[in-house]
């Protein structure tokens, strides 16, 4: 009997698949949505409690499914979105992004009473003051001695991961775990990092750093006291100063979190405490995530699918009318480019004929339509506050291989593209369309895992291949001189994978980033505009749109606008 | 048989020794350097260096061998980026995990026993019946029907078969929960409703094998003399069916489904992945993938130790169904 | 030939009588060959390899019938928003018998043509490779015992032990780069044969295995002795006596082996080792499907129903080789 079910459920299936017909419909997604942004410039912004989420409840537990395990749980280690979204429920920082997840952020102290005081308006001395009531897991109260120690952990080499910016303007140097060893003066604190009472905390460097106050809203700012450093264990049961505490870890299976009973609302300007338990389960892969969400059984009927919704998957959830008001899409600002390595691509009419020729709509198609991508002609996506639209080189939504031969006089430059092997259909589709505009083509694949760690060697083999950012905070601040300042160019972990190096532009970006932060949007989109008409380092493609399914009884989840993927701080569980 | 246990012994211990040695070899050859992947936040070659120093893979490869295989009988320390102190077993700290490899494997294995040993039990119950079944009643419809169901699961594809299952149980009909481990320890049911349709996957599609094995060396024994003889000597169709055919056709079953246990054990990667369970195939794959030296050892010389057993069973097994086969 | 009356096929009496006469003077050889062109199954399943193989072999000249080449794109038939196939059942038309691929927009039965083409090469190939070395390391083991077992059995346990797609996966990029350095293209003949060596490296053994078990049971057995004991040669013994003996397990585990090698590679594809887009090949064409299972079934369908065909009639005609071939088992 079960047989004859289960056959005939097969039969169905394909039957009506197979048989209706596919046509175009559907609305797009609203690209030209940028986001807004300032830091909170009255205080009573940075007070809690967050505003009730309509329609919220308390209890039950939210799931999470997701593919592969956090890389990191360690806040001075977390740098991963998926670490970086998750942080939020058990590490407070010094400051915070309030997101209505549609574009309008507003930075506001978390910790600290604001997001910090410019003391001589000239960004080199900033004040935080901590809140009252502001407590740990077990109860203590969080002091500008315990954040102190937390930013003086991430100076120590063994711990792998994390951004480096706070490190690094401190120390005034890239080298800032030589300058200040960690280990050896545990009891100290990094040069520049004072706390004069128990109540503040002091940060002097040698230059302006105008971007501190959204550089410490990544969780490395989260407090430690030292009595509870594990050292590289406490990766695995980090100490809770957020809504929610770590209370049981199997990593790679599972990650459960409890409510915190000392977190206090009233301090918090941008989290919730809703669901008893929040679960991350990992291992389902995106296919069989999306499918147990849709499935809406049990505990995933409060569940989101964390790898997103996958390309194969997406013209089913699409048609399905049970799965309206289940689905979140929007825009993110990671944003894809077909990096050229200028060390070796030297001429300038190549890199710009890359630009006539490339085939934007079709790389969408073959990564997955436009439910999932968006074409982009500028390096900046969208959501960058201050982002202006351009085309440098106005080519046609399938390019111009014609134009590109012009530009290339005659000349067929033959290039090797390094692909990941996970994503071999793409490289196919780049070559066919290169080779259209006179290039030769060399697709070389790259293990998935270590494609990463080889492009960004200086010295790797590969002309062209594809990249993606997406910014630390929506300011081109944290775009374009990490992905193009020459000066900080090394032999391995570059993040200026296009190994570009231009004095005037170096200049420019010393320039802005001496601007008070509200001042430099609109000169960054100018230097977007600059560097992609002069130098063209670089191919942009496209911008990630985030597809999302979940369970019917999953509320509140949105999409950040800071890194565009699912946050969870306003998440509850319907009851 | 003490002499036969100690020449196997020795071999067994001379394979594992040379497992071991192949495959730290095999991880100097790999693509990707395990070292760019936990470099220090700010990579430089300077710092990279002193990675590389401090992990000892500066060292001669012997020594770096022989610290090893200290680690694993003695124990020994891996600095203050490693978890410090690694007591004997030790098979060292991941580099990509920043977790002991014995805590890691200490999780999986039971996940990769707790699919292959229902599973296998399973497969051979199902296979050696049906093919039972359809040799002694040959050329009937029940001999078409068994061997149209072993053709059918020996022609299909494990991914194809699983997510297809995966489709009609879980997502649809739901009346399967999504498979997931929980320790039987922990709640039976759970354990069994959570790997249930991997362990029919993986039984549909080996019990084809063994169905069309038992089948032909079946059919090849019921012609043998001795068959022959104890027909003709009056003996009961059961006893000469149950007692001599089958174990003398049953031989050659017990080699293939040594082998196969023990390479199952030493990885399901893809019946893992399809079904989504983290086990010893998929952080094998992991750690290939990443560079993760003390973990492709680990997961390696795990798998070797899984055949090399499984070998050993085979023989002790063959001697003891089979009386012409001699242990020398 | 058996006692048991059940075991008799019910052979009609006007196909045993040409046997009668046929028994003067026959080979083997000759008489499997009427066995098997007696059995309809071994017709149709010999048949369907042979068309399989057919037209992978005239994959050029299809191509010029059909028109339309394995790499060309026809993006314009998939939808913007999902880049899927758009008409019914995944795209197919007049044009385009079989539909086409999502994402990529290419035609799918030209793909499968050519995609049998590589598959069908190195699951051969693979299979006779590993059969001859499983067979010969087999029977001298088994057959010899001693020092030479000892050897080859070690080097048997010794390869069994390694962990074969742990190995596939960490060797394929490193001979890449000793062969062809960082920049230069691999052609698809260097892949295929590299795979096909991995494949023959770890897939001798378990023929090994079985065929040595065989040797050992079969060597204490009366005909063996009376050879040895009238003084036959080793070369004898081994490929006269021991060999024609054999032929019931070699053939099924080879008839096993390629359709094996055919999911085996589909596997590899799957952990992003083996052949590479835009070559077709089967097992990368079923992978990349699957995921389609709920959205474009017939994209699924097609492939997976020709490969479930070819798996299918090897299993069978392996089958019906075996009792063609093995005189005790005749219908």
């Amino acid at each position: 009997m079960r047989m004859k079910v289960a056959a005939a459920a097969a039969l169905v299936l394909v039957v009506s698949a197979a048989c209706s017909k596919t046509t175009e419909d559907g609305e797009e997604v609203d690209q030209t949505r940028t986001a807004t942004g300032v830091i909170a410039t009255d205080p009573k912004d940075s007070l809690g409690p967050a505003a009730e989420v309509p329609g919220a409840t308390k209890g039950g537990t939210f799931t999470v499914i997701r593919e592969n395990k956090i890389s990191h749980l360690d806040p001075q280690r977390v740098y991963s979105f998926a670490g970086l979204m998750n942080a939020p429920l058990y590490a407070r920082s010094l400051t915070a992004f309030k997101d209505d997840g549609k574009g309008k952020l507003t930075l506001v102290g978390d910790l600290a009473e604001t997001p910090g005081t410019n003391v001589n308006k000239d960004c080199k001395v900033w004040e935080f003051k901590v809140k009252d009531g502001v407590k740990f897991e077990d109860g203590s109260p969080i002091t500008s001695k315990e954040i102190a120690y937390g930013i003086a952990r991430s100076f120590d080499p063994d711990l792998t991961g994390g951004p480096t910016y706070v490190q690094e303007w401190l120390a005034d140097t890239a080298d800032y775990d030589t300058k200040w060893n960690f280990k050896a003066n545990k009891a100290s604190l990094p040069p520049g990092l004072t706390t004069p009472d128990a109540k503040t905390i002091k940060f002097e460097f040698a230059k302006p750093r105008c971007d501190l106050p959204f550089a410490l809203s990544l969780p490395s700012s989260a407090p430690l006291p030292p009595a509870k450093d594990t050292g590289v264990n406490l990766d695995n049961q980090p100490f809770s100063s957020g809504p929610y505490k770590i209370t049981k870890h199997t990593p790679g299976v599972e990650l459960v979190m409890e409510r915190n009973e000392h977190w206090d609302a009233k301090t918090d300007p941008v989290r919730h405490q809703y669901p008893d338990k929040f679960v991350w389960s990992f291992g389902p892969d995106p296919d069989a995530g999306a499918n147990r969400v849709i499935a809406d059984t049990g505990g995933d009927a409060a569940a989101l699918a964390f790898n997103g919704v996958p390309s194969a998957l997406v013209s089913k959830v699409e048609g399905d009318a049970a799965l309206k008001g289940r689905t979140i899409t929007s825009p993110t600002p990671s944003a894809w480019r077909l990096t050229i390595n200028t060390q070796r691509v030297t001429d300038l009419s190549i890199r710009q004929a890359l630009n006539y020729a490339i085939d934007r709509q079709g790389l969408i198609t073959v990564y997955g339509g436009t439910t999932v991508a968006s074409p982009l002609t500028t390096l900046m996506p969208p959501a960058t506050i201050g982002y202006k639209e351009y085309d440098a080189y106005p080519a046609g939504a399938t390019g111009n291989p014609e134009k590109a031969k012009e530009v290339l006089a005659g000349k067929a430059p033959e290039l090797v593209l390094g692909i990941g092997d996970d994503s071999t259909e793409l490289g196919t589709q780049l070559k066919t369309n290169l080779e259209k505009a006179g290039f030769k083509i060399t697709v070389r694949t790259i293990p998935a895992d270590a494609k990463l760690d080889e492009t960004k060697k200086k010295d790797n083999p590969w002309d062209i291949w594809l990249d993606q950012w997406a910014a630390d905070w929506p300011s081109g601040a944290a775009i374009l001189p990490v992905l193009f300042d020459g000066r900080s160019i090394k032999a391995e972990g570059n993040s200026n994978t296009s190994y570009f190096n231009n004095d005037a532009i170096n200049t420019e970006f010393d320039r802005v980033l001496a601007m008070d932060p509200s001042a430099q949007a609109s000169e960054w989109s100018k230097i977007d505009e600059k560097i992609m008409k002069e130098q063209a380092p670089a191919v942009p493609l496209f911008v990630e749109v985030a597809y999302y399914v979940h369970g019917s009884k999953a509320g509140g989840v949105f999409i950040s606008s800071v890194f565009g993927y699912p946050a969870f701080v306003n998440a509850y569980v319907k009851q | 048989m003490a002499r036969f246990l100690i020449k196997r012994l020795l071999s067994v211990s001379l394979t594992l020794f040379a497992v071991s040695v192949v495959s730290f070899l095999m991880f100097f050859a790999l693509p990707k350097d395990p070292v760019t992947g936990m470099c220090p936040k700010n990579c430089n070659a300077e710092r990279l260096e002193r990675v590389r120093q401090e992990l000892g893979l500066n060292d001669p490869k012997v020594e770096q061998y022989a610290a090893y295989m200290k680690g694993i009988f003695v124990g020994r320390d891996l600095g203050s980026a490693q978890g410090g102190k690694c007591e004997a077993p030790c098979l060292g700290y991941s580099y990509v995990n920043s977790e002991a490899v014995t805590d890691t494997l200490g999780r999986v294995l039971p996940v990769t026993l707790s699919i292959v040993i229902p599973a296998a039990i399973l497969w051979l119950l199902l296979g050696v019946g049906l093919g039972m079944l359809s040799a002694l009643r040959r050329g009937t419809l029940v001999d078409r029907l068994a061997i149209g169901f072993s053709l059918t699961g020996a022609s299909m594809q494990l991914y194809f078969v699983g997510a297809l299952l995966l489709l009609i149980f879980t997502y649809q009909l739901k009346i399967v929960p999504v498979p997931h481990y929980t320790s039987i320890l922990d709640n039976p049911f759970d354990w069994a409703s959570g790997l249930v349709l991997a362990w029919i996957a993986l039984a549909f599609l080996f019990s084809a094998i063994y169905a069309r094995l038992a089948r032909a060396q079946m059919l090849e024994t019921l012609s043998e003399d001795f068959v022959r003889t104890a027909r003709a000597k009056g003996l009961a169709k059961r006893t000469v069916y149950g007692r001599h055919a089958l174990r003398a056709a049953i031989t050659p079953l017990v080699t293939i489904a040594g082998l196969d246990v023990g390479a199952a054990l030493g990885g399901t990667v893809i019946t893992e992945t399809t079904f989504g369970i983290q086990g010893l195939g998929r952080t094998a794959v992991y750690a290939v993938r990443g560079g993760d030296l003390p973990m492709i050892m680990a997961t390696v010389l795990i798998a070797a130790v899984f055949v090399v057993i499984a070998n050993l069973v085979v023989d002790l097994l063959y001697a003891a169904i089979d009386p012409r086969v001699r242990l020398s | 030939m058996s006692l048991s009356p059940e075991v008799l096929e019910p052979v009609p009496v006007a196909d045993a009588a040409p046997v009668e006469k046929g028994v003067v003077g026959r080979s083997p050889g000759q008489l499997a060959w009427t066995r098997l062109r007696r059995d309809r199954t071994a017709m149709i399943s010999g048949c369907t390899l042979l068309l399989l193989m057919l037209v992978a072999l005239a994959a050029p000249l299809i191509e010029v019938l059909y028109g339309v080449g394995p790499h060309d794109e026809f993006k314009e038939l998939l939808t913007r928003r999902g880049a899927i196939p758009l008409g019914y059942a995944g795209g197919v038309s007049a044009d385009h018998w079989f539909g086409i691929e999502p994402g990529t927009g290419r035609d799918i039965f030209i793909r499968m043509v050519y995609g049998l083409r590589t598959s069908i090469f190195i699951a051969l190939a693979s299979a006779l490779v590993t059969a001859g070395i499983g067979v010969t390391a087999g029977i001298l083991a088994g057959y010899l015992g001693g020092w030479v077992d000892t050897v080859i059995s070690w080097i048997t346990d010794f390869a069994l032990a390694l962990p074969f797609l742990i190995f596939a996966l960490a060797i394929m990029r490193p001979v890449e780069m000793r062969f062809y350095g960082p920049r230069d293209e691999v052609p698809v003949w260097f892949r295929v044969t590299v795979l096909i060596a991995i494949f023959a490296a770890f897939g001798w053994t378990s023929t090994a295995r079985l065929v040595r078990g065989q040797v050992i049971s079969l060597r204490e057995r009366e005909f063996i002795e009376a050879a040895r004991a009238s003084g036959a040669g080793l070369g004898h013994i081994l490929f006269r006596q021991l060999l024609p003996n054999l032929w019931a397990p070699i053939l099924v585990s080879f008839s096993l082996a390629v359709p094996a090698y055919v999911t085996g590679e589909a596997a590899l594809s799957f952990l992003g080792i083996g052949i590479v887009d835009p070559t077709p090949d089967f097992g990368a064409m079923i992978f990349r499907s699957i995921a389609y299972l709920q959205t474009d079934p017939a994209y699924v369908f097609f492939p997976g129903i020709t490969i479930f065909a070819l798996v299918l009639a090897f299993n069978l005609f392996g089958d019906a080789l075996r009792d063609a071939l093995d005189p005790k088992s005749s219908r």
